[in-house]
């Protein structure tokens, strides 16, 4: 949808809003934030990955990108009904901008148990704070910004909800998920038998949370999956998540070409949330990406780029282009990860201010990337975030044939 | 000579014994006479900074019970739409942008500032400290409170409850080696109907923090009943629909 569009149609239905809603029976809410972002990169100009994203463009290894990102959120609801809205735009500029329609959902709400929910809508599944193995009907995760809000599912989806006065299961809830064949017919028709159904079954089993997934897919294969989140004690949580997708197709490149090999692909997580004396935080995160690249595969893949860069013409260019979109464009390239995250807030009592550490390390190929991110909140609806990331390890690795090496991030957002 | 030392000794614990009754009722009905069992209230928090800058926050409370709080963030609009869920010593926080729930530590901070989930998300005092009488004065009680387990915030408290109407007037909380960590003081008694009479401010300060001063200012508080379902998990997205 155009951007300009989008906004002509939405803020003047936001100024309307506001002023047709007498004060004490508001049930229309509206509110939003301006994310105004400012990147310095120092790009890796021997990268088979910058080679490619800027062939033959003479460039200066320093880029930077200016963008504005507006959020606008709508939500109505009475006792059983329900409307949400939440829209995404990013402007570089005139020639260049885009809308994202996160969520646009209507829910009705028969009883305190049950609920019906159908649109557009985002669904967070899994225990995993940077990584979501049983998140089958999630959005892509960024590891390096997993609480970035993301794009949802066209879907329909019930949910019922019931609690006991037991010590052993005090609640449990069961999730119908239906996702419509995509229109790939004129942009407008699916085909009604490539019907998706997702099932997740919630329990709260002796103070811990279980979830048993399914994804039921017509083209993608069938996926199983559980997790579970508890705590240790008050001050550590303990969290897995285990997924099982059968017959499922895994991407290498050998022999210059890319390739297919079809198997059952287990992939799992297993963190801690861990809470000290002084309120630091630590998340820690391992990660087996059972999709992923060994540690043998990846020059092979590395390889199938600097071919293609070696052809040198359009058409080749644009075929690794488009095959390394499609088949490998995970933040997590390979095999086994480790996420750490520790943050501090108000340290030195100096408070709204909150500095956090966070790195990425591919326990593969020993390369990472490193984070220190720090937030300041000065004042309500006011937010700065200062945000420089470091990408180590030589050449063959997947953080060192990153793009850039270095990156420095600054945001300021304003919520309104 | 044995003898009249058992009968002492048994004096004395049966003396103990009632204290500790005593003390006991007393805090359970410090907290009858703050909230209602189940209730809704709409709660401000305002953190006041020395150099006279504010922040706000607004909640909508819902409460079942003895063990079960779940809190939702009306404003700031940066925080609208979070919320946090208590079972006992389980606690998850809501993060909307993403549908999701995140199980966290009971210690865990869910605002800056001088307040913690202690004094937002406080089930009942009964519940978690017990309570013994050190003090007494023509209009006040003073009672020592110590932490039942380690999942609350402060491992001791010393409260100030009136003679007559059993009102909390003033709270200490101390850390585990005695340190002053705040000072909670409760005024303006309003009536919230239904028969509820009781402070509508609590003012904290903290040595902590010097010049920084938080409010906590009930506008309203109703009781209400709900279904055990508003206490899951599934549920904390649809908070707002009790509004």
């Amino acid at each position: 949808m155009n951007l300009t569009f989008a906004w002509l149609v939405l803020v003047p239905a936001f100024a309307m809003s506001q002023e047709a809603q007498p004060e004490g029976e508001k049930k229309l809410e509206w509110n939003g934030n301006l994310d105004v972002k400012y990147s310095l990169f120092h790009m890796s100009q021997s990268s088979p990955n910058y080679r490619l994203q800027f062939y033959n463009k003479d460039v200066s290894p320093y880029l930077t990108q200016y963008r504005l990102e507006p959020y606008l959120n709508a939500e109505y609801k009475t006792q059983d009904l329900g409307f949400q809205l939440r829209t995404h735009a990013t402007y570089y500029g005139d020639r260049e901008s885009s809308f994202d329609l996160f969520e646009a959902f209507g829910s009705y709400n028969p009883s305190f148990h049950l609920a019906i929910q159908a649109g557009k809508r985002v669904y967070s599944w899994g225990k995993g704070y940077a990584f979501n193995p049983a998140g089958f009907v999630n959005p892509a995760k960024d590891p390096e910004n997993p609480e970035l809000a993301q794009a949802g599912l066209l879907s329909a989806n019930a949910e019922y909800i019931k609690s006991f006065s037991s010590d052993a299961l005090q609640s449990f809830s069961a999730l119908l998920v239906v996702i419509p064949g995509n229109p790939t017919i004129n942009n407008r028709f699916g085909e009604s038998k490539y019907t998706d159904v997702a099932v997740k079954l919630s329990f709260l089993l002796w103070d811990t949370d279980i979830d048993l997934m399914t994804y039921q897919g017509s083209l993608t294969p069938k996926e199983y999956g559980l997790d579970f989140s508890r705590n240790l004690q008050d001050n550590l949580e303990v969290h897995a998540e285990l997924s099982v997708a059968q017959k499922a197709h895994r991407f290498v490149i050998a022999n210059g070409m890319l390739q297919s090999e079809q198997s059952d692909v287990v992939s799992y997580l297993l963190g801690i949330r861990y809470l000290n004396e002084w309120n630091t935080t630590v998340i820690a995160e391992y990660y087996r990406n059972g999709f992923g690249l060994s540690k043998e595969e990846y020059p092979a893949y590395r390889d199938f780029l600097l071919n293609g860069l070696a052809v040198g013409t359009p058409a080749a260019i644009q075929q690794i282009l488009t095959t390394n979109q499609t088949y490998f464009k995970s933040s997590t390239l390979m095999q086994d990860y480790l996420y750490v995250k520790i943050s501090q807030p108000e340290p030195f009592d100096w408070l709204y201010f909150t500095p956090s550490l966070f790195s990425i390390y591919n326990l593969n190929d020993k390369s990472f990337l490193l984070s220190v991110s720090l937030n300041y909140k000065p004042a309500t609806n006011v937010e700065f975030i200062f945000w420089p990331s470091l990408l180590v390890g030589g050449g063959a690795t997947e953080f060192g044939d990153r793009q850039a090496q270095q990156k420095v991030e600054l945001w300021m957002r304003i919520f309104f | 000579m044995n003898s009249i030392l058992k009968i002492g000794i048994l004096v004395v614990a049966a003396t103990a014994g009632l204290v500790a009754q005593d003390a006991t009722a007393l805090l359970k009905d410090v907290d009858d006479n703050l909230m209602p069992g189940s209730y809704e209230a709409y709660r401000r928090i305002i953190n006041e900074e020395p150099n006279g800058s504010k922040k706000e926050y607004l909640f909508f409370t819902v409460k079942k019970g003895r063990d079960k709080i779940a809190l939702l963030y009306l404003a700031p609009s940066s925080e609208k739409g979070r919320a946090t869920l208590r079972l006992g010593e389980n606690m998850w926080l809501y993060i909307p942008n993403l549908n999701k729930s995140i199980r966290v530590t009971s210690l865990q901070s869910i605002i800056g500032g001088v307040f913690n989930n202690a004094d937002i998300m406080q089930l009942e005092y009964s519940v978690e400290y017990s309570a013994t009488i050190t003090g007494e004065t023509e209009k006040e009680i003073l009672l020592d409170l110590k932490a039942k387990n380690k999942t609350v915030a402060y491992d001791k408290l010393k409260m100030w409850v009136t003679r007559e109407r059993k009102v909390v007037r003033k709270v200490e909380a101390y850390s585990a080696s005695g340190m002053l960590i705040k000072t909670l003081d409760f005024r303006d008694d309003k009536d919230f109907g239904g028969g509820l009479v009781r402070p509508s401010i609590i003012e904290t300060t903290s040595p902590l923090y010097k010049g920084y001063r938080s409010l906590i200012v009930y506008q309203s508080i109703k009781r209400r009943t709900f279904p055990d379902e508003v206490f899951t998990l599934n549920y904390l997205g649809r908070l707002g629909d009790l509004r």
